[in-house]
């Protein structure tokens, strides 16, 4: 009897294969991507303290009603548009020099002799409070978390490398005010443009201090911190980052509508 | 004697299509890399707002730190009258008791909390930073936002998220 050869196996079909596989993961796959503001919700009070005091100046309330009207520091709003620009103006206006007679905050500009001498005063602090009896555990770490606010303040100072740090006052902040009916489209909008308000000031330091935007830096820094072999370079940029926010902190308050 | 041989008819020849079954894997591995799975069909229809510098929500799926939620008009209209102004909240990757909690604000608490029991081991962050992604519709009202922030503060789940569709163009 002849050697039989081994029939070759047919692979026409292979590419059928291929593409049912392909077709499937079409359908089951999305390819939008998930883009999404993040805001942090404070956290729940459970002993009723009095409400502080904030002076005018301190407070920009963005308003929007139910029929979808806006109005930013007591002006009514006809394009949101221009809410990226209010805000900014509101950031700025005193940020060179303090001019007590208009209606925007103030700053502050510490310099490092200050910075050194809050350090070891609350380092002074948060010690005692370690060595009382009974003290909470909370406390303490209130205490020391105080500390480390001084110390960040230090190492921004130090990068910022001028002989002041400014710094807005501390009790300013953005309020958004709606109501219940107020279209979620316009709460979005009122966001994005904080964002977009936040970005150009950050933005625009950040290309006078380190020559270098803004967005790259963010962007760096992110896709380098969770890789082990680049954490020098996500040091030296969350160090970049954090000096920018306090420059321009995003302190923004959403309060709940009553009606 | 002719020094050209004459051409005899000839069949055109048999295109060869042993790598047709290649250039179909390589559009397959294109979109398995390039798309990520649904998590769930949404039984509300969701058009989202428009913004600018939005944080891309893609390394916190990864990482199994965000758990997302629907708010939008019903895509059976007949039950649109049922739900405050007519928008119901759609509560992804869990098993409803009772299809009546699928769409009040009454079952965010024990689904955030059911969702945080099931995360990985490799999840270590907790309940205040793991991320709410709330995917509202344009004219959904904001009132609802709100009553979803004070469910997420009642448990502790301090880290909500506003979806947008960013425009743009980075």
């Amino acid at each position: 009897m002849a050697k039989k050869e081994i029939p070759e196996i047919n692979a026409g079909s292979m590419a059928d294969i291929a593409f049912l596989l392909l077709i499937f993961f079409l359908v089951t796959t999305t390819m939008d991507k998930d883009t999404a503001y993040v805001r942090s919700i404070p956290k729940k009070v459970l002993i009723k303290t009095e409400p502080v005091d904030v002076e005018k100046r301190n407070i920009c309330a963005i308003l929007a009603n139910s029929k979808n009207q806006l109005m930013v520091r007591g002006e009514i709003m006809n394009n949101p548009d221009d809410i990226s620009e209010k805000v900014i103006e509101w950031y700025t206006k005193n940020e060179v020099t303090n001019d007590v007679t208009n209606n925007f905050p103030m700053y502050s500009r510490i310099t490092m002799r200050e910075i050194d001498e809050k350090i070891s005063e609350f380092t002074a602090v948060a010690e005692e409070f370690e060595a009382t009896p009974n003290a909470s555990a909370d406390m303490i770490d209130f205490k020391w978390k105080q500390v480390t606010e001084w110390e960040n303040k230090k190492k921004a100072l130090k990068l910022l490398g001028k002989s002041e740090l400014p710094e807005l006052h501390f009790q300013a902040h953005v309020r958004i005010e709606v109501q219940k009916e107020t279209a979620y489209e316009l709460f979005a909008k009122i966001q994005s443009e904080l964002e977009e308000a936040i970005f150009t000031l950050r933005d625009k330091a950040s290309n006078e201090i380190f020559g270098e935007s803004y967005g790259v830096i963010k962007k760096r820094y992110d896709a380098n911190e969770g890789d082990k072999s680049k954490q020098a370079q996500a040091r030296e940029d969350k160090e970049k980052l954090d000096l920018l926010k306090i420059l321009y902190p995003d302190r923004f308050i959403e309060v709940t509508p009553k009606k | 004697m002719s020094k050209f041989k004459k051409e005899g008819k000839k069949n055109a020849p048999g295109i060869n299509t042993s790598s047709l079954p290649d250039i179909v894997f390589m559009l397959l591995f294109f979109f398995m890399v390039a798309t990520t799975t649904k998590d769930a069909d949404p039984t509300v229809s969701v058009t989202p707002p428009e913004g600018v510098r939005a944080t891309d929500m893609t390394p916190y799926k990864q990482r199994s730190e965000i758990d997302f939620m629907y708010l939008g008009k019903p895509r059976n209209a007949a039950r649109a009258a049922e739900f405050n102004y007519g928008f119901a909240l759609f509560l992804d990757n869990v098993a409803q008791p009772d299809p009546g909690d699928l769409y009040s604000t009454n079952y965010i608490r024990q689904w955030k909390k059911d969702k945080f029991n099931s995360k990985p081991p490799s999840m270590t962050k907790p309940i205040e930073s793991v991320i709410t992604c709330v995917k509202a519709d344009r004219e959904a009202p904001s009132g609802i936002i709100f009553d979803i922030r004070k469910e997420l503060q009642e448990i502790d789940a301090l880290t909500i998220a506003y979806a947008v569709r960013d425009k743009s163009n980075i």
